[in-house]
């Protein structure tokens, strides 16, 4: 696990950062130089739907946060469906931190800073994407 | 070493938490009532601003009760459970009270003296955190603050912040002099003590572009004296319309800055003049008196915002979700007004022109809240957060490179409306009930529109929660970048 120094990012993205390594074991997080990060979560478990059984998770906490969104988030390229179909919509082809990556665009419309966290929007995004 | 001379002390407060207080301490039975005002500090190179957060009531019989040597005291319990609130919250403590009288306030001999007594005890409590006591009559403050730092100072007055700015001294002031003739017409209007308001009003405009050229133009005739303007862009061809005094020479042609050949692009670039630069030649024809601070640069920018706290009131005229996500936090966090203006052509999905609008969205502490209102999109302030490379990897809706449809006189609405809600403002000729609404202008139907704005109890910006940073000063951090590493 890499979680950065309290100096090189905002204290809200150090809050954010800290609530996530609280609930996944395996955290990376490098600061942008401007006071948010970029994120991997690694071995996130995938539904019955997919061929692979696990996922990193990559998305950028930016210095913004939380008044910003945090969005779009990343996955690894080479996800499929057991049944060959297509990822479908919200998803495309996309880099993280030079990366491939399949890109998951799930924007947060009327966000309430107050209470979406960055931990929050990660569990709903893999919850929607364990649900295509 | 000369000792430094003690910076003025100045309360802030906002609007409805005077009348909150005004209520309790006249009720109308000429006595003396109590109460506690937790405040941020904002301290600058001229002032130290105390502002107002929270006003606590003290219950009459309970908490302000027959003084052992005065004629009422504040219960040391109270005392001391709001001075702990204060010192754990980071925010100054002040004790309040009042006496009779309209426009002229002081303590007694017996409150200078209970002060003396009590609050080197406070100050300790307090733990790096200012007390302090306020008297109040009914449009008069007087103060003692005991700094952390040891000193001790008169507050010199307060600024209350609502649909007007009303300023409270211990004693009416000395007269203003009487304003320069030119201003004869617009003397009529406001007096000479309004243009003096003005001569010592500190204004930031953040964006000059169409609209925040107008506004500089318009309150740099008013004869406002002190400006920060702030703004990144150069001049272009196509701005040349809609920028106030701009000269051809001022923009370098679109041939060049369009060039095929890429080495006569920076050279287009370095021959276009700065907004600001634009802007500060407009201000200074307009007032030669007056003093401009122009800065080449975007607000997220460290360093930038923080130009913006000791303002009497902001324009923003720059339409970016980050500009408007600073612009918001500093208004409430430093209670300092102002207002968010543009003017916006909103095509149809078949690219037809569907609705034509001028806007001005008055925000103030206790209203217009952009964030509650939904006017910082949280996407977008993703977007503009990161790196343009990122960003530009990531593009799939929207694109940097779509310019929207512009027009001098859309802009002129908009400036004209923010401009007077300025003026009104700050002279003190907008009424107390003064509506606060955002104003549209709709010119394709000839139609003003009034919306309402929203405010959440919760919210990081103007709500009272405890990770709020209304009111909180410099005790909070604005949203902006980091500075960069060493």
């Amino acid at each position: 696990m890499t979680l950065p120094e309290a100096h090189n990012v905002t204290p809200e993205v150090q809050a954010a950062i800290v609530e996530i390594a609280a609930a996944y074991p395996n955290v990376n997080a490098h600061p942008d130089g401007d006071g948010g990060a970029h994120v991997v979560v690694q071995d996130v478990p995938l539904g019955p739907a997919y061929a692979q059984r696990k996922t990193w998770v990559g998305f950028h906490i930016t210095y913004a946060y939380p008044q910003a969104d945090v969005y779009p988030h990343f996955v690894r390229a080479d996800l499929s469906r057991v049944d060959g179909g297509a990822l479908g919509n919200g998803t495309s082809g996309g880099q993280f931190r030079g990366q491939a990556a399949i890109q998951l665009s799930r924007r947060s419309t009327r966000l309430n800073p107050a209470v979406q966290t960055a931990l929050l929007k990660l569990q709903k995004v893999i919850q929607w994407l364990n649900s295509l | 070493m000369a000792q430094q001379p003690m910076k003025p002390h100045r309360l802030v407060l906002p609007a409805g938490l005077k009348s909150q207080l005004d209520r309790h301490l006249f009720p109308g039975d000429r006595d003396e009532h109590g109460a506690a005002i937790l405040a941020g500090v904002a301290e600058t190179a001229g002032e130290v601003r105390l502002l107002a957060r929270e006003v606590v009531l003290a219950e009459d019989g309970r908490d302000f009760v027959p003084g052992e040597r005065g004629y009422r005291m504040l219960k040391a319990d109270f005392i001391t459970r709001q001075v702990v609130r204060a010192r754990d919250e980071r925010l100054a403590y002040l004790a309040v009270h009042n006496h009779g009288g309209t426009d002229r306030v002081a303590f007694s001999h017996t409150d200078t003296r209970s002060h003396e007594r009590g609050y080197p005890a406070l100050r300790q409590i307090a733990r790096g955190m200012h007390v302090g006591a306020l008297v109040f009559a009914k449009r008069a403050v007087a103060g003692d603050i005991w700094r952390s730092d040891g000193s001790r100072v008169a507050l010199e007055g307060a600024t209350v912040v609502g649909p007007r700015r009303e300023l409270l001294t211990p004693k009416p002031g000395k007269e203003p002099q009487r304003a320069e003739p030119h201003y004869d017409r617009q003397v009529r209007l406001f007096g000479d003590r309004g243009q003096d308001i003005l001569a010592r009003a500190r204004v930031a405009i953040v964006g000059l572009g169409g609209v925040g050229s107008l506004i500089a133009e318009f309150i740099g005739r008013l004869g406002v004296g002190q400006f920060i303007i702030i703004d990144p862009d150069r001049a272009e061809w196509t701005n040349l319309p809609r920028l106030v005094g701009a000269r051809r020479s001022d923009a370098a042609p679109a041939c060049l800055a369009e060039s095929a050949r890429p080495w006569l692009r920076p050279l287009a670039h370095a021959l276009s003049r700065p907004k600001t630069s634009l802007a500060e030649r407009n201000i200074r024809r307009a007032n030669p008196k007056t003093a401009v601070r122009a800065i080449r640069s975007d607000i997220v920018a460290p360093q930038v915002a923080n130009q913006l706290v000791d303002c009497d009131f902001i324009f923003l005229a720059a339409d970016t979700a980050r500009a408007r996500n600073v612009f918001n936090a500093v208004v409430h966090q430093y209670l300092i007004p102002g207002v968010q203006v543009g003017a916006k052509v909103v095509p149809d999905k078949a690219g037809n022109v569907a609705d034509v609008y001028a806007v001005a969205r008055l925000v103030t502490p206790e209203s217009g809240c952009l964030q509650c209102s939904g006017f910082v999109d949280a996407a977008k302030l993703q977007e503009e957060s990161m790196h343009k490379e990122e960003r530009d990897a990531q593009r799939y809706v929207e694109d940097d490179g779509v310019v929207a449809p512009s027009v001098i006189t859309l802009n002129a609405s908009a400036a004209a409306q923010a401009t007077n809600d300025f003026l009104f403002y700050m002279t003190g000729l907008a009424k107390n009930n003064a509506s606060l609404d955002y104003i549209y202008y709709h010119p394709a139907h000839r139609e003003p529109r009034q919306e309402k704005s929203c405010r959440r109890p919760n919210c990081l910006d103007c709500g009272q929660g405890s990770r709020s940073r209304f009111g909180r000063g410099d005790g909070s951090r604005l949203p902006v970048k980091l500075p960069p590493k060493r």
